[in-house]
């Protein structure tokens, strides 16, 4: 792990307006994740944890306050840059694996590659390769509803994977999986982790806490434990 | 990467087959029925300047009948002499007027030591003038044409296997032939009248009837008292002229109705409340022309409201697909999708539908087309008679196929930007959150 930050907020509120209602789903929120952190992002659903990730993922924007992303400020950022932050510096991992249906396993590996405008030939071979590191090599033609809910999931985390990304956003990633294959995503992540890569777990899962470096614990909108 | 968008909306269609195919099916009927109406309409257009064609461009019918638009030719009013058409070929652009005296035979027999042949009855013979031949723009295939006075007649090829393929006629033949009134005349076969290449109206008339001149065969006149003796004038109903060149057809009709409604002898025999009539070839190609302008207007704009309800369902289908695939485009957006590359993934899609009903269209409409000559070519042949005039040619407006397919594009294109638009514009997060 090195002392570089990978990721910084600085007094990061979102408030979500729904006609003359407001919802303040984060509050002040100012962490700062360091490059090879694997951090376990926890709290009760509506702590904002969720929101929290999607503001890491440049899925979303702040309402007030400044999130760094290897330095650069999100809150600059046109809808196609953030785009392209989240093609190349972030992988995701849902909680429903998010695979497009219409797609063999390949395809869905080969996606963010596309967008990233990749050459076919080395998208498939970068692709195959990472089908083979989650031992998926012969489900590569498949659709996803041929496959088991773990091997889905394995197929996502190939996925997310598939640009190089120096980040990994998983948003309950076992939440879905019978426990064997849990444990199986998390030995993945946990290896993933150790190649470098910084990794933010978003879980309920107490016993998934063992896996991070550093746990923070939300609640209403605010980090309320840090450790 | 265009490339990769294209085949990503082929598998997005590939996926959902019926309900690709059933949106395709509205386009598939709109271009479909442009395509027959274009196919038909190109058709029965060259079929009928095909027909009108042999009765040449200069060529035009002079009667007795109404001069309404369009003009009405009463077949039974006798009203023209001799003395008119020797007149009306003196006329000014005026190349040559023949009579066209209908003669209605009861049997045409062939007699060969004891042996006899009689044909049928229902045989009509044209009782005119050499100057035919050139008025009709028709050619001998043997013989020669025959003279006036003399009791000669020519006939078509398929004429002469009146007796049956094994008893062909030939130049030379002597054969006798009976008018309705039991008179026969005794007649040779001077001339073989050549097919004409291209089938239609008027060659199948004469390949029907035979041609001969009007003295001895043809029998309707006016008794005329001249000069205290009572004489015959033979009268006729119709003539055919020609104009000397296509620029004064006009001028010839001019003429012509000029001629008829002062100084002609019919003037004085035909009845007072009728008109003469002449009708050039050049306006009956004007009437077809019109009449098949309206009728693919008519259809044009029925097709044209078909495809725009194909353009509905189009829009319609995308809107649904952009829904349910609501999350899988936040999924892409996560992963590195630009807002612009989500739009192009559903505009390919729509266009692509349309590009596919174009084509299944254009394939649908040029079989339906050639279905529906040969169903009316069927139905002439069927009803038509005697006055059936050969097929109706399949001809496509190859022009209109391109159209088509181009059109079909844009409709696609058009009905899919607004969902395009929709799934473009989606917020990353809700759309995600979306089940």
């Amino acid at each position: 792990m090195s002392d570089k930050i990978a990721i910084a907020t600085n007094s990061v509120t979102k408030i979500y307006k729904t006609g003359k209602v407001e919802f303040r789903a984060l509050n002040n929120v100012s962490l700062k994740i360091k490059e090879g952190d694997f951090i376990a992002l926890m709290g009760p659903s509506g702590s904002g944890k969720t929101t929290l990730m999607n503001l890491l993922g440049c899925l979303d924007r702040a309402t007030s306050g400044e999130i760094l992303l290897d330095g650069q400020n999100l809150s600059i950022l046109n809808d196609n840059q953030l785009a392209e932050i989240r093609g190349k510096k972030i992988g995701f991992v849902f909680q429903t694996f998010n695979l497009v249906q219409t797609m063999s396993a390949l395809k869905n590996v080969e996606l963010p590659m596309v967008f990233g405008e990749f050459s076919r030939s080395s998208r498939e071979k970068t692709a195959l390769d990472m089908l083979k590191k989650f031992g998926l090599e012969n489900w590569a033609g498949n659709l996803p509803s041929e496959l088991s809910g773990g091997q889905q999931q394995r197929v996502a985390v190939a996925r997310a994977l598939a640009n190089n990304p120096s980040i990994i956003l998983a948003d309950e990633p076992t939440g879905n999986l019978d426990s064997a294959s849990g444990l199986q995503i998390m030995n993945y992540l946990a290896s993933i982790n150790k190649e470098g890569r910084t990794i933010v777990l978003v879980t309920h899962d107490n016993s998934l806490k063992k896996y991070a470096n550093r746990i923070i614990t939300m609640k209403d909108g605010e980090i309320s434990e840090h450790r | 990467m265009i490339a990769d968008i294209f085949l990503m909306s082929l598998d997005a269609l590939r996926s959902h087959k019926i309900r690709t195919f059933l949106t395709l099916l509205g386009v598939i009927i709109g271009i479909g029925s442009v395509i027959i109406v274009t196919t038909a309409g190109s058709s029965v257009r060259i079929f009928i300047e095909e027909q009108w064609n042999i009765f040449n461009p200069t060529g035009m019918v002079i009667g007795i009948g109404t001069a309404s638009d369009p003009p009405q030719i009463s077949f039974r009013d006798m009203g023209f002499t001799d003395h008119d058409i020797d007149e009306l070929k003196k006329l000014p652009y005026v190349k040559e007027v023949a009579p066209i005296g209908l003669l209605p035979l009861k049997a045409i027999k062939l007699r060969e030591g004891f042996l006899k042949w009689q044909s049928k009855a229902g045989g009509t013979m044209y009782a005119t003038t050499p100057a035919l031949l050139d008025i009709m723009g028709m050619e001998l295939e043997e013989g020669r044409m025959f003279q006036n006075k003399k009791s000669e007649i020519v006939m078509s090829k398929s004429m002469t296997q009146l007796f049956g393929k094994d008893k062909e006629l030939k130049v030379g033949d002597t054969l006798y032939i009976q008018r309705l009134d039991g008179k026969l005349i005794k007649t040779t076969l001077v001339g073989i009248l050549k097919e004409s290449e291209s089938s239609n109206v008027m060659s199948q008339v004469t390949s029907l009837s035979m041609a001969g001149p009007v003295d001895p065969y043809y029998t309707s006149y006016f008794g005329s008292n001249v000069g205290g003796i009572l004489k015959r004038v033979t009268a006729y109903g119709i003539l055919y002229a020609s104009a000397t060149d296509k620029e004064h057809v006009d001028d010839a009709k001019n003429n012509i109705i000029n001629y008829l409604n002062t100084s002609s002898d019919a003037i004085n025999y035909k009845d007072k409340n009728s008109d003469f009539v002449v009708i050039t070839q050049q306006y009956i190609i004007s009437k077809v022309d019109q009449i098949m302008s309206v009728m693919s207007m008519l259809i044009t704009s029925i097709a044209l409201v078909s495809l725009v309800v194909g353009g509905i369902g189009i829009a319609n289908i995308m809107f649904a697909t952009v829904t349910e695939r609501t999350r899988e485009i936040g999924t892409m957006m996560a992963i590195g999708a630009k807002r612009r590359e989500i739009m192009s993934l559903f505009l390919y899609q729509s266009a692509m539908i349309g590009l596919f009903g174009g084509i299944l269209g254009v394939i649908l409409g040029a079989s339906g087309g050639a279905f529906i000559i040969q169903v009316l070519n069927q139905y002439a042949s069927e009803f038509g008679g005697a006055f059936t005039a050969g097929d109706i040619p399949l001809v496509y407006s190859t022009q209109w196929f391109f159209v088509a397919v181009f059109f079909g594009i844009m409709i696609g294109i058009v009905a899919g930007v607004m969902p395009a638009r929709k799934a473009a514009k989606m917020d990353p997060v809700v759309a995600l959150r979306y089940s």
